[in-house]
């Protein structure tokens, strides 16, 4: 494939055109059909695919390791919160210190909170970014590490702000299916252009050989931070999202352990491919609430064995074990999706059979 | 057509499960069973259980506890309880150890209008403005003001420090109201120390109060770490005595700390298997306990069983197991004899139940009595 022909392109288009409104029809009829359980799973999917998107922008597609994407939520996550409560909602829960008078007025709608939820994460993360971008490699992934650790502390210490470890609660569960596949399309289309424009290039080369890309006469500084940026918004809105559907927030919920189950959404479904951050989200979010069943009794005839709780987490770990053995890039590896790939399936499947190959090899 | 009567039949037989439901009450249960605080979650578990075990049915129908573990983890905890709700379509819901899964938890079940009584959540926050949330612990307010009470009342000391985890809302609550309540009785707070959880050096904090001489210090600490810190203390000379709250009760606690807890007193659920005057509740819960799990019970355990108790008790006077109808049965809840105690709610939803002190001597855990804030 040298160049698309415009005939391609149209159908390509409408072909996309068609998915959005299948997957609009899928949210209309979700809440209707399906119970609460299942549409939160949903919801949560979306989420997970935002966070991750935003991480593989920073690691995937700039090849910046950064181990600080819980911190960048808790930002989100707290920003939102704070702008949403009520005076009234604020006044009865801070129990440890008084609120800090300023705070206790501060109002916004949610869509407006949001909005400040990711310009105020990609804040943060501009200004870090100015110092330690300079680092590379483990160097970056530590200090962004201890980055969002100090933010942690700071959330549990300002407790006139932040309500300390007690965190907030009483969020109104603004995130609806709509609210969160909505700024999940969003952001994918947005990152999307960003991978299609010449800017995508200058990231991938920045990646690949930041020496070369130098040569070329790249800032290759500048490059870096504005993909921080942007991945660092992508994490606030993601946080922000987050602390919506739980309704409750609190430092705690922001450990490197977050940080790390993003990361698995990432390198699961392929370090650098846009289509394998969405996978990814969609893989890992549902097996950990699917995998539920080997915790309960199971009964086969007359033999009935006692549920173990954690059983779940030794199965999902084996297989994310057997993942990295079996297959180190990825489910997508760097590919990405496209209805010409998806299209030129059944061509490529019958002129395998026709040549009498085995599957094997192939491709 | 026989085959498709057949069919059904296959049908029905597996379906005999569903079909049946209608005869079963279905109690959820959440818990940390895995996680940080699975010691916790694990004893109010087997407190439930040994209670199911006892009281299989109530109104004719058979009871199933649905269990489900929340990794000690909001996101889960929220999970859980959706699951509860949606998938198992449970009438009431027990749950949890530590208070902001409770609150996690609890804005789900509010939202679904489905009652949900908290195990051992102390803070405040958990039933603050909730209809459907209840709780069978008492409040860290209380907790504090008894314990404040009873080392200035009772044991005489007048000079205070306090060592805090300060990421732990349990912790941060506790030491705040058993500051302000010290204060007012007229206690003086020598020093007040931070540590976080996880750490595992505390001499740099042991040795500033030490050489502050409280009388006592205040450590709302979870036994692990707890006992770590008695530990250091002790090694360091320490002099003062230490009291803590209700999460210092475990009985792993005295395999930890060993003679460096010698001493320690803490305030806790009014319960400990060799009280004495115990209630009959709490005498059949102690004999059956043994029988069945060969190990010491302890205030999680009969909060657990109690939970499971209060939830039959609503039932039985409600005459149904509509989740509203239990509701409003929990809500006028009122001197049900439990193993911590006998339980009323008060407006907040919130039991008024008396405070225990207990104190480690020779290597066992005593109850010295109960206080009054």
């Amino acid at each position: 494939m040298i160049a698309d022909s415009s005939g391609n392109r149209i159908r390509n288009n409408i072909l996309t055109l068609a998915s959005l409104a299948l997957l609009a029809a899928f949210l209309w009829l979700a809440p209707k059909y399906l119970d609460g359980y299942k549409v939160r799973i949903i919801n949560l999917i979306a989420i997970n695919a935002i966070l991750g998107l935003s991480l593989n922008l920073i690691y995937g597609m700039a090849g910046m390791f950064s181990l600080g994407h819980a911190g960048f939520m808790a930002i989100g996550a707290y920003v939102s919160a704070l702008l949403i409560l009520t005076p009234e909602q604020k006044s009865m829960m801070w129990i440890l210190d008084p609120i800090a008078p300023w705070l206790m007025d501060l109002h916004a709608p949610f869509y407006a909170s949001l909005l400040m939820a990711g310009i105020l994460a990609a804040f943060f993360g501009w200004l870090i970014s100015l110092p330690i971008l300079r680092l590379g490699g483990d160097y970056l992934g530590i200090a962004t590490l201890g980055f969002s650790e100090i933010l942690r502390i700071l959330i549990a210490n300002l407790t006139s702000i932040t309500n300390g470890p007690i965190g907030l609660k009483g969020i109104p569960a603004h995130t609806s299916l709509w609210v969160s596949y909505g700024c999940l399309l969003l952001f994918l289309a947005a990152v999307i252009r960003l991978m299609k424009s010449n800017f995508g290039n200058v990231i991938r080369a920045v990646r690949d050989d930041e020496i070369a890309a130098k040569t070329m006469g790249v800032n290759t500084f500048r490059t870096k931070v504005l993909a921080f940026t942007i991945g660092c918004f992508g994490a606030g809105v993601g946080g922000a999202l987050m602390g919506n559907i739980i309704t409750t927030i609190d430092s705690k919920m922001f450990t490197i352990t977050q940080t790390y189950n993003i990361l698995m959404i990432v390198v699961i479904g392929g370090l650098g491919s846009i289509t394998g951050s969405i996978l990814g989200s969609v893989i890992i979010t549902t097996m950990l609430e699917w995998l539920r069943f080997v915790e309960n009794p199971i009964t086969i005839g007359a033999f009935r064995m006692d549920g173990k709780p954690g059983m779940r987490m030794v199965i999902f770990s084996l297989l994310l074990v057997a993942v990295i053995i079996f297959r180190r890039e990825g489910i997508m590896g760097m590919r990405e999706f496209s209805w010409d790939w998806v299209l030129s399936r059944p061509a490529a499947v019958r002129n395998r059979l026709a040549s009498g190959g085995t599957p094997k090899g192939g491709d | 057509m026989r085959k498709l009567a057949l069919a059904f039949l296959v049908c029905f037989l597996f379906a005999g499960g569903a079909f049946s439901a209608d005869d079963v009450i279905k109690i959820g249960f959440y818990n940390c069973l895995t996680g940080q605080n699975a010691f916790g979650g694990q004893l109010e578990l087997e407190g439930v259980q040994l209670a199911h075990k006892q009281f299989p049915e109530i109104l004719g129908k058979k009871i199933e506890v649905v269990v489900i573990d929340n990794k000690s983890d909001k996101v889960e905890a929220a999970n859980a309880v959706t699951r509860l709700i949606e998938s198992d379509k449970v009438n009431v819901i027990i749950g949890t150890y530590a208070s902001g899964l409770a609150i996690a938890g609890g804005e789900v079940a509010e939202v679904a209008r489905v009652p949900m009584l908290g195990t051992s959540c102390t803070n405040p926050l958990v039933t603050q403005g909730k209809k459907y949330i209840f709780r069978t612990c008492f409040i860290d307010p209380l907790q504090g003001a008894g314990a404040a009470a009873y080392a200035y009342r009772d044991l005489g000391y007048k000079k205070a420090a306090i060592l805090t985890d300060v990421v732990s809302d349990y912790a941060v609550g506790l030491a705040k109201f058993f500051k302000d309540n010290f204060a007012k009785l007229g206690g003086e707070i020598v020093s007040e120390m931070r540590y976080q959880s996880g750490d595992t050096d505390f001499t740099a904090q042991l040795t500033e109060i030490m050489s502050k001489k409280p009388d006592v210090v205040f450590l709302p600490a979870y036994f692990a770490e707890g006992a770590i810190i008695l530990k250091q203390a002790r090694e360091l000379g320490a002099e003062f005595r230490f009291m803590g709250g209700d999460a210092m009760d475990n009985p792993e606690m005295v395999t930890l700390g060993g003679d460096a807890i010698e001493g320690f007193i803490y305030t806790g659920f009014a319960y400990a298997p060799d009280m004495p005057n115990m209630n009959d509740v709490a005498k059949k819960f102690t004999e059956d306990w043994y029988k069945e799990y060969k190990k010491d019970p302890n205030g999680n355990a009969a909060l657990g069983y109690d939970s499971y108790i209060l939830v039959l008790d609503a039932i039985r006077r409600a005459g149904s197991a509509e989740p509203e109808k239990i509701r409003d049965a929990l809500e006028a809840t009122k001197d049900v004899l439990t193993v911590t105690g006998t339980t009323t709610f008060d407006a907040d939803h919130n039991p008024q139940k008396d405070i225990g002190i207990l104190e480690i001597k020779g290597g066992k855990k005593v109850f010295v009595g109960t206080v009054v804030p």
